[in-house]
């Protein structure tokens, strides 16, 4: 088992290094970069001091050759400083002479992405697992056909519309949720019950949101998982030993059906977090999506670099991650794994 | 064979409502001009933020244009959209899937890993990094959308060929010496058809979605010309007092996603044997 981590996270490293040059490429082969962007804000800035910029950021070698640069950078983990926001770091904090702590971007930014994208993502399963095994249970019948048009509904919503909707029937109309942000004004003198309350309060909508977009292929996934195991020899074994009903759907179908689920939750990471873009732009909750959003617009490359890497980086252990938890739950696998 | 797939994805209810409702959208898109009077474009100070009435069947927006109008043009954008982009993305898909499954070897290796590392990388975010860069048009959001999307049917087109290679019709042909192009354009690619086209189909939804999201941050089609995401984003702004601005077009988007989809499930599930057996 150990070997077979070691080969996964070693083989991460040519993966990840073709996502960087894939990227890397794309944003430079477009024509512009942070140069004409700052300028189209100061109009005194005269094509000598961009050239001069330029010549700082190396935006004036060749493509490969700032690759180069990048990449050996990324050998000691240093993302750099962004562009547009007076030099912060873009990954981790960093101290300057006078013992100051600059904070992150992206260190600031991830926490508060993973934790909306793990609130939704449990949403999901407690609200997919029933309505996937209760379709399954019905197949065909009047219940099957209503769950699947409702995840169908769900998935074809268009986030940023219900977002809207919500938002302005909650918090305008109603008042009963803050409508935008994370935290609100008075945060800093709050407790730490009335914190937790109050950022659960800000990030409800946005979870509500992507669970219910992403509800449709979990529980798809479970319902088709089901009717394949139900259809199973050993199921019909069980019946024909006189099981309960009950017994031989959450004992024995149930968890057989369950094992994949673990795979598509590792593959609905990338998913999520590209979804975060919309949803944290409408609500101004300042994670990774709207930092990215941001970034694009300014043309900032170190960070949309880092973001891009960071996100992919998640992503491929996202996937190690599900597979190790397939091999611990599936002892068929685990032999397989190891052989 | 085929014929058999779509008939019985048909006789499902729900598969039937959505071929019907991507045909009442088509029809609609198609006859724009026929169905309404007014120009999508034209601004009229007279006629500002007018409520849904039997003149202007779903309002006017905050230059006097008519919603209608623009919901109608605006689906022929988002459709054409959605279809040129998954095109793109399944004329890709099927060359690199067929070349990676007919040919196997380093090739084989070389695709697969490169649609690892695309699979990889969140989409949304790639696609909004090149967007930005390129000057947002119709065409370009296309080509974006097409060649970040292709990696699905690669694998699909892959796996069919991979076992479609062992099979004795195939090794037939091979035997009595069909070349690679025969073998490949009148034995493996006909065969493969059908799941490409329920891949097709589902694309279109999730590419339907893709635009409008674009659209609604600003970057997508742009005005005057109306799509459905920027009809939604000018409404944003009136949402208080012109309801009916926000209401329509998240309804369309919602209404061609949802036709899209159930379609695209009921003839995955017709075609998959398993759930065949009741």
């Amino acid at each position: 088992m150990t070997k077979y981590l070691l080969k996964r996270l070693f083989w991460m490293v040519p993966l990840l290094v073709g996502i960087s040059l894939v990227s890397f490429l794309i944003m430079h082969l477009a024509p512009g970069d942070i140069t004409t962007s700052e300028a189209s804000f100061n109009p005194k800035a005269s094509e000598e001091s961009r050239q001069k910029l330029r010549q700082i950021y190396h935006l004036d070698e060749p493509v490969i050759v700032q690759y180069g640069l990048w990449l050996k950078r990324m050998g000691t983990l240093d993302f750099g400083t962004s562009f547009a926001t007076h030099q912060r770091p873009v990954f981790w904090e960093t101290k300057d002479k006078d013992g100051n702590v600059n904070k992150g971007m992206i260190q600031q930014a991830l926490p508060i992405t993973l934790m909306i994208n793990l609130l939704s993502l449990g949403l999901i399963i407690v609200a997919a697992l029933p309505l996937g095994v209760i379709s399954a249970l019905t197949q065909n019948r009047p219940p099957d056909r209503a769950i699947t048009l409702f995840v169908f509904i769900g998935f074809a919503i268009p986030s940023f519309w219900l977002a809207l909707i919500l938002m302005y029937w909650t918090g305008v109309v109603h008042d009963w949720l803050p409508i935008s942000g994370l935290h609100s004004l008075d945060y800093e003198n709050m407790g730490w019950l009335a914190k937790i309350v109050d950022t659960l309060q800000h990030v409800f909508l946005p979870v509500f949101i992507s669970g219910l977009s992403g509800l449709a292929g979990i529980s798809l996934f479970v319902r088709n998982g089901m009717l394949d195991v139900l259809h199973q020899d050993y199921i019909t074994t069980a019946r024909a030993k006189g099981l309960s009903e009950n017994t031989v759907v959450y004992g024995h179908a149930l968890r057989n059906a369950l094992l994949p689920l673990i795979t598509i939750l590792g593959l609905a990471i990338p998913g999520l977090i590209g979804g975060s873009v919309i949803a944290e732009s409408i609500f101004a909750i300042p994670g990774m999506g709207k930092l990215f959003y941001d970034a694009v617009l300014m043309r900032d490359f170190p960070v949309i670099m880092g973001i891009l890497t960071i996100g992919s980086a998640l992503t491929l252990l996202g996937n190690l991650l599900a597979d190790v938890a397939y091999a611990w739950a599936d002892p068929r696998v685990r032999r397989g794994v190891v052989q | 064979m085929k014929r058999n797939i779509f008939i019985q994805a048909l006789s499902n209810p729900l598969a039937f409502s959505g071929f019907i409702i991507i045909i009442g959208i088509l029809l609609l898109a198609f006859l724009a001009p026929l169905i309404t009077p007014y120009d999508p474009n034209a601004i009229d100070v007279k006629a500002i933020l007018l409520s849904p009435s039997s003149q202007h069947l779903m309002g006017t927006d905050g230059l006097g244009r008519d919603v209608f109008s623009r919901m109608l043009f605006g689906a022929r954008i988002s459709l054409l959209v959605g279809m040129v982009a998954v095109g793109i993305a399944t004329a890709i898909g099927i060359v690199l899937g067929a070349i990676s499954g007919y040919y196997r070897g380093w090739v084989d290796i070389v695709i697969m890993r490169t649609v690892d590392v695309m699979l990889s990388i969140p989409t949304f975010f790639l696609i909004l990094a090149v967007i930005a860069f390129l000057t947002p048009s119709i065409w370009n959001i296309m080509i974006v959308i097409g060649l970040t999307s292709w990696m699905g049917v690669t694998r699909l087109v892959r796996a069919e060929f991979l076992s479609l290679r062992g099979r004795e019709f195939v090794l037939a042909a091979q035997t009595l010496g069909a070349k690679d192009r025969r073998l490949i354009f009148t034995h493996l690619l006909p065969n493969s058809l059908t799941p490409i086209i329920v891949s097709s189909v589902l694309g279109v939804a999730s590419a339907v979605l893709i635009e409008s999201g674009l659209s609604f941050l600003g970057l997508g089609v742009q005005a005057p010309q109306a799509s459905w995401g920027n009809i939604l984003t000018d409404g944003k702004e009136y949402i208080q007092f012109a309801w009916w601005l926000s209401l329509f077009p998240g309804l369309a988007i919602l209404i061609t996603v949802l036709g899209y989809n159930l379609l695209g499930e009921g003839l995955r599930d017709a075609l998959d044997p398993r759930s065949a057996k009741k």
